[in-house]
């Protein structure tokens, strides 16, 4: 790294004992749920310890990752991340996409290889450039990203050509190709996904610290510094989210129409 | 009429799944002509119209437009065959940006001035509207003129109509259809009209195509099918469509 982080003397290293206090949450909040006789104790408890059994296995899973000091492990690692956010993304569209697993694994993988790429070789200049303590939190965020807006404007767009379906063919009929019949659709969908981003990018400080930032500052790093990561993160987050829906909508929007130009219409119809 | 085929179809049928929506129909359509395809509703009209700009193509037989097969070259047929939707399409925004949306992807289209799109909306009759005026604002029948400007825009050698005037009352559907004819006479179109209603159709269609249940039934002139009695054995009854007019 250009620069080695600034640790305050006095940062505050949790241990097992401190985690464990923090269960005084849990034991009020079930005090709270008996009061209100919300019956949700049993879900709380499974998910108190799921939590601490899913983050501890995490952390060291994480140790051993990060000693793994080979490119082609970092490679495949970010590979099956991306797999996973891919299979996720397909689990979530509410109508079938022909080949949309495949559209998602070229957009995910299309960002990462850029924004990560870019990051790792020019921004935070890593050495080595496949560095698993930049390139695992940062990939999870870029790909993690990629898959909720691609989600969301996936969703979106299938909504968009069953409302625009006239709309569309009568453009078809004036002689427009499908991607310049469909390019309202896409950009509505685009807007609907990437303005939450937008307002993140207009919000961020004013209201609440992000995430990153909070954390750095938890651990100790000089608050000047840890604005600069979270600066570095948001313009991330937005060109994640853009060019990940961008590649994701130009292999999708083809897989409504017939090699003929045609829509297929039978694809916006509910199933009996 | 002089007798020269634009349109060709060939053996053709459309099956859907397991439902058969058109059979084995074979006819031509001529050029100039204004040919009117009539049937009950779910008769496979709208599926059929669909076909000549290739909006859908057939599952067995084949189409030619001026002697090619229409999916050999599908932008020029479209180009070259206007469609007016029985909903016109109208988009948000004024009058003229309705023409420009229309033909933003032709560049002989967005270099036209003011005075030529208005010359087009006079041709359909809109003649008291303003090009900055919002489209959305016109009546039923007024978006139905700007469609079919959109569709001029084009130069269309073939018109298709799919129901074009079923929203619209007696008076209105007969302006338009007759706007519809006069375009005809004037770009020399050929007019390819899906109806229900041949009381309206009678006066302007010099051919009529009469199916049912995705099959032709009977072809010819409108005397010709009246002496046969075919509108009532095609479930076109007259009584029930001068209730809907």
């Amino acid at each position: 790294m250009k620069m080695r982080c600034k640790m305050r003397p006095d940062f505050y290293v949790l241990n097992w004992s401190d985690v464990l206090v923090s269960l005084v949450f849990i034991a009020f909040s079930i005090i709270l749920i008996k009061k209100w006789k919300l019956g949700l104790e049993k879900t709380l408890l499974i998910g108190t310890f799921r939590t601490f059994i899913q983050l501890t296995a995490m952390g060291y899973v994480l140790t051993w990752f990060f000693d793994q000091q080979h490119w082609a492990f970092m490679l495949s690692l970010l590979m099956i991340m991306i797999m996973i956010a891919s299979f996720e993304g397909t689990r979530r569209q509410k109508k079938d996409i022909p080949h949309f697993f495949p559209a998602m694994l070229v957009s995910l993988t299309g960002s990462a290889i850029f924004i990560l790429g870019t990051i790792m070789l020019f921004i935070l200049d890593v050495k080595p450039w496949y560095s698993p303590y930049a390139a695992i939190p940062i990939g999870g965020m870029i790909i993690g990203n990629g898959l909720n807006s691609t989600s969301l404007t996936a969703n979106r767009f299938v909504a968009e050509l069953k409302h625009r379906e006239k709309e569309i063919e009568t453009l078809l009929s004036l002689g427009a190709s499908p991607k310049q019949a469909v390019y309202d659709a896409m950009k509505a969908s685009m807007h609907a996904s990437l303005i939450p981003n937008i307002n993140g990018l207009m919000t961020v400080g004013l209201v609440q610290l992000p995430g990153v930032m909070t954390g750095q500052i938890l651990a100790g790093i000089d608050p000047i510094i840890a604005v600069r990561y979270q600066i570095m993160i948001m313009y991330m987050w937005f060109t994640t989210a853009a060019m990940a829906n961008m590649i994701m909508l130009a292999i999708v929007y083809r897989q409504f129409f017939t090699k003929k130009m045609q829509l297929r219409r039978e694809l916006l119809r509910e199933k009996a | 009429m002089n007798g020269d085929p634009i349109f060709q179809f060939k053996d053709v049928s459309l099956r859907v799944g397991d439902l058969t929506i058109l059979k084995d129909l074979s006819f031509s359509v001529n050029k100039g002509e204004f040919l009117c395809v009539l049937g009950a509703s779910g008769a496979g009209k709208s599926s059929l119209l669909r076909m000549f700009n290739a909006l859908s193509s057939p599952s067995e037989g084949d189409i030619y437009f001026r002697g090619k097969v229409v999916d050999s070259d599908i932008p020029s047929v479209r180009k070259n065959v206007g469609v007016l939707f029985q909903n016109p399409v109208v988009f948000s925004g004024s009058i003229k940006e309705n023409l420009m949306i229309a033909g933003r992807w032709n560049h002989n289209i967005t270099q036209l001035l003011d005075h030529e799109l208005l010359s087009i909306l006079q041709q359909v009759g809109l003649t008291k509207v303003k090009l900055d005026q919002n489209a959305r604002d016109l009546s039923g029948g007024e978006q139905q003129r700007l469609a079919l400007a959109c569709t001029l825009l084009n130069h269309p050698q073939v018109l298709l109509l799919d129901e074009p005037t079923s929203n619209l009352d007696y008076k209105l559907a007969q302006a338009i259809m007759d706007l519809v004819d006069k375009l005809r006479k004037t770009l020399d179109l050929t007019i390819i009209a899906v109806s229900h209603d041949h009381l309206l159709m009678r006066k302007y269609a010099q051919r009529v195509i009469l199916l049912s249940k995705g099959q032709i039934v009977d072809e010819g002139s409108f005397k010709a099918l009246d002496k046969r009695q075919a509108f009532d054995k095609a479930g076109l009854n007259e009584d029930e469509v001068q209730d809907e007019t």
